[in-house]
């Protein structure tokens, strides 16, 4: 059993390795070959040893990229979730406030960014900001329609046993809006991350979106595609911790991948 | 005991139950069948206060059963086993006292996890037992708060053949065991012979709106054995009972 696990696991890992260390190679061969400049586009070899050397120049900037995004990330859980709960308890305020909740998602992140900076500056505020922006509407609609489908049978049982709202909430709802909220929570964290990075973009002197933009505009290839490689890193790593946590919590339904 | 009083149920313009009246001895067993679609499990959600009569009442020992009111007497077991896929056996199980804030006085729970058959099985999730288990484990949750009177709505329907009549004779068991406190057991089937088997009355319904047919009595010795399955009088009580669902 252990034996089959640990076989598994090892190919589930082993396998996208093996394609990730081929294409390096196969970059690294063809640069050579064609001989592109290292503006164009470095070789991966460089670009892992620029983050190894330069490991210190470029743990603030992460930092502060992470910061935004899982600030803004855990704002949008908690607020979406406050949210649905009372859109599942109460028919009227969902109609009204959905279509809303639908235009924010509508309106394209890109063009309401700039106006978050101008409202909360370039700091770490307007960051912060457009994450929960991005993030709201998927788990707001998840999380409603996770509270939603307590199973029928199971709700007659505990109004058979006059059971309260609040344990119906908690022992019933809860647990059942639990397999649709991790798959809203596995697409946000990827959408957090480029949340922030947009606004790092639009106005910020510091995080991973600022060193890309300056860098590439100082034909600093090298040092651009390594702020970019740790960022899609740290991405997978803050994908897979939620995956992590979402088969300890929801164990009896092995998810669906995505 | 349980007092079933000229009950009548409209859904808007659909007439589903009319003047259903019948009573329940302490210790009996009542079985309810009719054709489907008659209004079965109307009706015993009526008796367990989750849907309004539009007419007539309810009464337990000569008192009316308000609707709605956690009254703690009926158990309640449906088609399909319900269980909370997160919680294992035992805490699928005592969900109906936690919900009533009662205190698993005398482990209680382990007492019934022998008495239906699960001990062991303890902290084995849902999706890890049978579909036969998994309907006991339901008995055992309905029988946990030791309710007087017990429900149940086609409990086995969902149930191979073979499993199915096991658990018939496992039920009676179960019934009959010392520990159990639950001693009425109102039981809505679609299987003449189950009906049978287990039963002290069988209500036949008619087709809708329902009316009671005819109530017949099963003066089958008790325990019930699997031989019982091959006397005259229960083909003759099988027969009696398929005419009559004939004609309604």
């Amino acid at each position: 059993m252990f034996k089959k696990n640990f076989k598994n696991k090892l190919k589930e890992l082993g396998i996208p390795l093996l394609f990730l260390v081929g294409g390096f190679l196969i970059w690294e061969i063809a640069v050579s070959v064609l001989a592109l400049p290292e503006f164009i586009l470095p070789k991966p070899s460089k670009i892992i040893f620029e983050i190894i050397n330069q490991f210190k120049f470029f743990l603030p900037h992460l930092g502060i990229t992470m910061l935004s995004t899982v600030t803004g990330y855990f704002i949008a859980f908690l607020l979406s979730f406050i949210l649905a709960v009372i859109f599942v308890h109460s028919k009227t305020i969902e109609r009204g406030l959905y279509p809303y909740a639908i235009a924010i998602r509508v309106a394209p992140i890109l063009a309401l960014a700039p106006l978050v900076v101008l409202w909360f500056g370039i700091g770490i505020t307007s960051k912060i900001v457009i994450v929960v922006l991005i993030c709201f509407f998927p788990l707001l609609v998840n999380t409603t329609q996770g509270l939603k489908t307590a199973d029928e049978k199971a709700l007659e049982l505990l109004n058979s046993l006059s059971a309260s709202k609040w344990q119906i909430f908690i022992k019933l709802r809860l647990p059942s809006s639990l397999p649709f909220i991790f798959p809203a929570l596995k697409i946000s964290s990827a959408l957090a991350l480029t949340g922030a990075f947009v606004g790092e973009f639009l106005a910020a002197d510091q995080g991973i979106g600022y060193l890309i933009l300056l860098h590439t505009r100082t034909f600093d290839t090298t040092t651009a595609m390594a702020a970019l490689l740790l960022m899609v890193l740290t991405g997978i790593f803050f994908f897979l911790l939620i995956s992590f946590i979402e088969n300890k919590v929801v164990f009896w339904q092995k998810p669906e991948r995505i | 005991m349980l007092k079933v009083d000229k009950v009548t149920k409209y859904y808007n313009n659909l007439h589903v139950l009319d003047k259903i009246s019948f009573q329940t001895n302490e210790g009996e067993f009542v079985s309810i069948i009719g054709p489907s679609g008659c209004g079965k499990t109307t009706l015993l959600k009526i008796i367990n206060g989750l849907i309004k009569p539009t007419e007539g009442n309810i009464e337990f020992k000569d008192k009316p059963i308000k609707f709605a009111a956690n009254n703690g007497l009926f158990g309640f077991v449906f088609q399909n086993p319900v269980l909370l896929p997160w919680r294992n056996v035992i805490k699928n199980i005592e969900l109906p006292l936690e919900i009533l804030g009662k205190k698993n006085l005398k482990n209680s729970s382990g007492d019934l996890l022998k008495v239906v058959g699960l001990d062991g099985f303890e902290n084995y999730y849902p999706n890890q037992l049978s579909g036969g288990m998994q309907q006991r484990a339901a008995i055992a949750r309905a029988l946990i708060f030791e309710p007087p009177i017990l429900l149940m709505d086609e409990p086995f329907g969902a149930l191979d053949e073979i499993t199915r009549n096991y658990m018939g004779m496992e039920l009676l068991r179960i019934w009959q065991a010392e520990k159990t406190k639950t001693s009425t057991v109102i039981f809505v089937t679609h299987s003449v012979p189950e009906a049978v088997f287990l039963s002290d009355r069988v209500v036949i319904l008619s087709k809708r709106p329902a009316k009671i047919e005819k109530i017949i009595d099963v003066d089958l010795p008790r325990p019930r054995t699997t031989k019982i399955k091959f006397s005259k009088k229960y083909f003759d009580l099988i027969e009696c009972l398929r005419k009559t669902l004939k004609t309604s």
